[in-house]
């Protein structure tokens, strides 16, 4: 019984087009596309303010349930937070002026990290002996935990910003370098042989072959260094702590005197703001190297 | 008529010529003749030095063996000459090492053993996939190699758009190259090499993705080109039909490691128009060579 029924439905469905199609199709088609879009954006932001419902919630649920009335101090529930520290502007103000001067210190050393790995890249990629005369120190960049050498920045460069900018630079050169040079030597060998053909000069190779080709690798190395650069300058701020105070300054003074709310608004702030670099980021690779590398199709 | 070429005689008579005196005391056949078709069984026109390049040669491949790195042995002696403003096809079975040999020919890669002499340094190359900068529009595209060889901007906008109007592309001249078919795409990387106005052309299979209405017309703008403005031209095909078209000697390779099997002249006159394909001769001399390619493989 029933698979008779679907039988005529589907037939019905397949039967009923011709006769409609010639009014109904442009217009069905740009309805679909609006749905679709509607449907795609309605995805796009329903997912994400989901997830911000759920985490709030197993806040709330650490807060109050997880933690006893006189331990609450740990984590503050968010309206807490929202109430002694976001809405109080003689908190959120001096929070904001040293969020300010972070992002001006990892602004100068991702401009800094930038310059010197899209350059060392460059450079790696014209000779073999360069690139190994390079890559060491490009992996021992990686490798030693900023920690370890803080000391000797502070000794060398002062306690002041110009270390916490170097910091920065340290944290976020290795993937620069890496992806830069990773995109310009994986150009196709088709398109280095018409260059060959053409009796490009090495520089005109780079230019207009080698770099652009790269763009798409570059801007990956860029985007994952942007991310970076907001831990550097926070971890600059903790432990160059002369001049003025950065966001991290200001958080290691909430840690020490458990201004728990303050705290926690602060690493919101900062979080906020990584976010916010790395999605700056994504959508500039898209519009510099979207229109043709396929990279920018999704995402 | 060459139907039914027998292959094992003529693999015979090969061997024979190979190990009898030396080419051009003619005493042992170098080339058979059967109803007017001329299939030489070696290259005829190589007993000329291929280090004294007369002004008649364009190109000469004397004695080339290619094993390539990997252990590949892609071409094994092949001797071939390409007279100024001749037009020879390549066919052979897929491997053979015809795109070996065009690129042997560019410089691209250097012969294992003997030796390549060309006779001009201004040469137009089709590789086998388009190689378009897929960031630039066709337009700059097209202007790539007039561009690195700095020809003069005005110039160069001049000779693009004439290329562009000779591959159809006119209405896609500013879109990217991934807005494109891959016929289309082709037709892009034909038009690149045409804009240098090259002595020689050197194309690989530069039909190969076309529907055949296309490719047709593609020919018939490719033969109106080669009779006008006479480059050399050395074309590597898989349509026989084609080599016959343009060609006035068709190169027969045999599989890996690729030798010169035979090559067939083509006798029928320039200019030829595509009309051609329905004559008689054509196709006589289009069985001809595919007999023969069947043979090899
Ligand atoms: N760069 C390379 N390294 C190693 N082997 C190669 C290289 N290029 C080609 N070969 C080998 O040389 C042989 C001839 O290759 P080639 O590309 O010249 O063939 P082809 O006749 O053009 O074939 P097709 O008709 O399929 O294009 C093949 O066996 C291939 O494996
Ligand atoms: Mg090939």
């Amino acid at each position: 019984m029933t698979s008779t029924e679907t039988i005529t439905t589907a037939s019905a469905t397949r039967t009923a087009p011709p006769t409609a199609a010639p009014a109904e199709a442009p217009r069905s088609a740009a309805g679909r596309r609006a749905r679709r879009l509607l449907t795609g954006t309605a995805r796009a932001t329903a997912v994400p303010a989901l997830s911000c419902a759920l985490g709030i919630a197993v806040w709330y649920g650490v807060s109050y349930v997880l933690l006893s009335p006189d331990r609450r101090f740990l984590l503050p529930p968010p309206h807490d937070v929202v109430a002694h520290s976001f809405l109080d502007p003689t908190r959120i103000e001096p929070m904001l002026t040293a969020l300010g001067v972070t992002a001006r210190i990892a602004a100068i050393g991702f401009v800094c990290a930038a310059l010197i790995g899209v350059g060392t890249g460059a450079l790696m990629s014209q000779a073999r002996w360069i690139e190994r005369l390079l890559y060491p120190y490009a992996v021992m960049l990686q490798v030693i935990p900023v920690l370890a050498i803080v000391p000797l920045i502070g000794l060398w460069f002062g306690y002041g910003s110009s270390s916490r900018v170097i910091v920065c630079v340290m944290i976020a050169l290795f993937p620069i370098i890496t992806n830069t040079h990773f995109g310009l030597r994986s150009v196709d060998r088709g398109m280095h042989e018409l260059f060959t053909l053409g009796r490009s000069s090495r520089g005109r190779r780079l230019v207009m072959l080698e770099l652009p080709a790269a763009l798409p690798s570059i801007f990956t190395g860029l985007r994952i260094a942007s991310g970076q650069v907001v831990i550097g300058a926070i971890l600059g701020d903790m432990f160059f702590a002369r001049g003025e105070p950065g966001i991290g300054t200001l958080l290691d003074g909430y840690r020490a005197t458990l201004r728990s709310e303050d705290l926690i608004a602060s690493i919101l702030l900062a979080s906020a703001f990584g976010i916010a670099v790395f999605t700056v980021f994504t959508l500039v690779s898209r519009l510099v190297v979207g229109r043709w590398h396929s990279s920018g199709d999704h995402r | 008529m060459l139907q039914g070429v027998n292959w094992r005689a003529i693999a015979s008579i090969c061997m024979h010529v190979n190990t009898g005196t030396r080419l051009g005391q003619s005493d042992p056949p170098a080339s058979i003749t059967r109803s007017e078709i001329t299939v030489h069984l070696v290259d005829t026109m190589h007993d000329v030095d291929a280090h004294h390049l007369t002004k008649g040669l364009q190109a000469s491949f004397d004695h080339i063996g290619m094993r390539y790195p990997t252990g590949t042995q892609a071409l094994d002696d092949v001797s071939l000459t390409v007279a100024e403003g001749e037009c020879v096809a390549i066919v052979g079975p897929s491997g053979c090492g015809k795109s070996t040999l065009l690129r042997l020919a560019a410089g691209l890669e250097a012969p294992s053993t003997g030796s390549v002499a060309l006779g001009t340094t201004s040469v137009g190359f089709v590789f086998q996939e388009p190689n378009l900068l897929p960031w630039c529009s066709v337009r700059r595209n097209v202007g790539l190699l007039a561009h690195l060889a700095k020809v003069p901007k005005a110039e160069r906008e001049q000779r693009v758009t004439a290329a562009l109007d000779a591959v159809g592309l006119t209405a896609f001249a500013d879109q990217l190259p991934r807005a494109l078919s891959g016929g289309m795409r082709m037709r892009v990387s034909l038009a690149r090499a045409l804009v240098l106005r090259p002595d020689m052309m050197l194309l690989d299979e530069p039909f190969g993705a076309l529907d055949e209405l296309t490719r047709q017309d593609m020919q018939g703008e490719l033969l109106r080109l080669y009779e006008s403005r006479r480059f050399t031209m050395l074309f590597v095909t898989h349509s026989v039909a084609e080599a016959v078209l343009l060609a006035r000697r068709v190169v027969v390779m045999s599989p890996r490691p690729g030798r010169i099997a035979a090559t067939v002249d083509i006798d029928l006159p320039y200019p030829r128009r595509p009309e051609v394909r329905f004559s008689p001769r054509y196709v006589e001399h289009v069985a001809a060579v595919a007999d023969i390619l069947r043979g090899v493989r």
